[in-house]
């Protein structure tokens, strides 16, 4: 028994390619799923998807540059994604048009543009392992950037934190407080765009959204409360990533699609049976009588 | 005599279009004023014109207040009621704003939070989700975040529309005391028989042009009219006295 534990979940961490890998994403685990939660709270699911395209043009850009190159492909990522954070945001407030069709166009011409600029450059080998990553092949300096930007995000959040939620709650508040509004939703987009660069190396631009989304929407079957809902996007999130990996270890699959549907059937899972909202918690509907103590 | 809002000369406009003109006046602290006018007659820009969010076109809003106590209590909500937070949670955010942005709350402001509660009547909802909330129990809760934030201006656009009456008297009351402890309130009413029983004083928005009046003199001139007329009238004639504010 304790030889089966040992070659299922130790053995694979001899190799030093399987321990950058499970550290970088135990440090993507800790970061994406409270932007995800916010992100999910204001409504705002599929901006990460959005975004995670709009950082493909910068990373196409730093690939023709300087090759295969993690930080100047990271850099280059970032900088196309606030750029078009930033482009959709004041196009929206110029015309009046609503954020989501602005920013929907802007992440249209980027995917073009980005999958244009890497098939002029490169081979289709390398599109596909910036579309799709490869957590396998992390090195120390991919884990280093990674590590820095996911710590950094985790610190930023914890300052922004009470502004998020006065945000997400009623932003009048805050702006009747005189705090200017704009600041606070930019900065929360900019710590977005930052995660999805750190998550492209190890799950790809386009999958990178998933350890962001999915433990949140997860966590909303099993949470009513915001704290709630962050630890258990936080936990769902390290689970899949270190089982994902482990998976794809043992039955030679890709790692990055293994990561992200270990999170997708936990959320099919909690659909199902989680404690609220769920098709079990909608079938076990029931009422406690009236002048009955209040149960939570 | 000097009080933390006035109103110098102001000329609000909306959209290019000019709302309100030449605007004087004080808000006497520990008053509540009544703001009373037709839909679109510029309650509403007036209020956010107090709160600077909306930039005058001429004339100022002078404003002792600092930021972090001034109250405002739309009448259409922003609040987001899917997110996840309880009532007592709510209520606690009111203390952010001068509490900064990272300490936690310690034991008096807990203390605090369920002192309101009861104030409100609302202790047995504390861990109620908003969501679940009815219109007065909400608005209960609201009004208890602008007494977690000590609020010295306090700015209501009718807080007592779909409201049940029995909130509506525990509301007087709580702004009654905010009142008497100094704070300026403004309230957009509607109802006569709300404003005479609440009011210290009265603004009249018509026209584009403010007039001040005393609830004694409001209602003397509706005297001869059905006891609880509820809606004020659309236009104010020019033989109206308005007596002196």
């Amino acid at each position: 028994m304790l030889e089966l534990l040992d070659a299922w979940l130790l053995a694979p961490l001899d190799y030093g390619f399987m321990q950058r890998a499970l550290v970088a994403g135990l440090a993507l685990s800790l970061a994406a799923p409270p932007l995800g939660v916010f992100l999910m709270l204001r409504g705002m699911s599929l901006i990460g998807d959005a975004m995670a395209h709009a950082i493909l043009p910068g990373v196409a850009l730093g690939f023709l540059a300087a090759g295969f190159s993690l930080p100047i492909m990271s850099l280059g990522g970032i900088l196309s994604g606030l750029l078009v954070a930033m482009l959709a945001g004041s196009v929206s407030q110029m015309t009046g048009h609503r954020e989501d069709s602005a920013m929907a166009s802007f992440f249209l011409i980027s995917l073009a543009a980005g999958v244009m600029l890497v098939s002029m450059g490169g081979s289709s080998v390398d599109l596909t392992h910036v579309l799709f990553g490869s957590i396998l092949a992390v090195d120390t300096t991919a884990l280093l950037l990674i590590a820095a930007i996911s710590s950094l995000i985790v610190v930023a959040l914890a300052v922004i934190f009470r502004a998020l939620v006065v945000e997400c709650l009623d932003p009048l508040f805050l702006r009747g407080q005189g705090s200017p509004v704009s600041l606070v939703h930019g900065l929360f987009l900019g710590l977005v765009v930052l995660n999805l660069t750190a998550g492209f190396q190890t799950l790809g631009t386009l999958m990178a959204v998933g350890l962001m989304m999915l433990p949140a929407t997860t966590a909303r079957f099993w949470s009513q409360r915001l704290e709630g809902l962050i630890g258990i996007a936080i936990l769902v999130a390290l689970v899949a990533s270190s089982g994902g990996l482990l998976l794809s270890y043992h039955l030679n699959l890709p790692s990055g699609p293994a990561i992200i549907l270990l999170a997708g059937s936990a959320y099919l899972l909690s659909a199902l049976v989680g404690r609220h909202h769920s098709l079990l918690a909608r079938l076990r509907r029931r009422a406690t009588p009236l002048g009955a103590p209040e149960s939570d | 005599m000097m009080s933390r809002l006035q109103l110098e000369n102001l000329t609000l406009a909306r959209g290019g279009r000019t709302v309100l003109e030449h605007l004087e006046g004080r808000f006497g602290d520990g008053a509540i004023t009544a703001l009373v006018g037709t839909n679109g007659a510029g309650k509403s820009t007036l209020i956010s014109a107090i709160m600077g969010i909306l930039r005058p076109i001429s004339g100022r809003v002078a404003c002792q207040v600092p930021k972090e106590r001034r109250a405002w209590l739309p009448q259409q909500l922003a609040l987001d009621l899917t997110f996840p937070m309880s009532v007592e949670e709510l209520i606690m955010t009111g203390s952010w704003p001068s509490h900064g942005a990272l300490k936690g709350y310690c034991a008096a402001h807990y203390r605090r939070g369920r002192e309101i509660m009861s104030r409100l009547g609302i202790s047995h909802l504390a861990h109620r989700q908003l969501g679940e909330l009815s219109g007065g129990q909400r608005q209960r809760a609201l009004i208890g975040r602008t007494l977690m934030q000590e609020a010295e201006l306090l700015l209501l656009d009718e807080p007592f529309a779909n409201v049940d009456v029995e909130t509506v008297d525990v509301l007087m009351d709580v702004l009654r005391d905010m009142a008497r402890d100094g704070a300026t309130i403004v309230v957009v009413l509607h109802d006569l028989e709300q404003l005479s029983r609440l009011a210290d004083d009265v603004l009249i928005l018509a026209g584009g042009h403010g007039r001040w009046a005393t609830p004694a003199s409001l209602l003397e001139h509706y005297a001869g009219q059905p006891p609880r007329a509820p809606r004020l009238p659309l236009t104010f004639p020019d033989t109206f006295d308005a007596g002196t504010a």
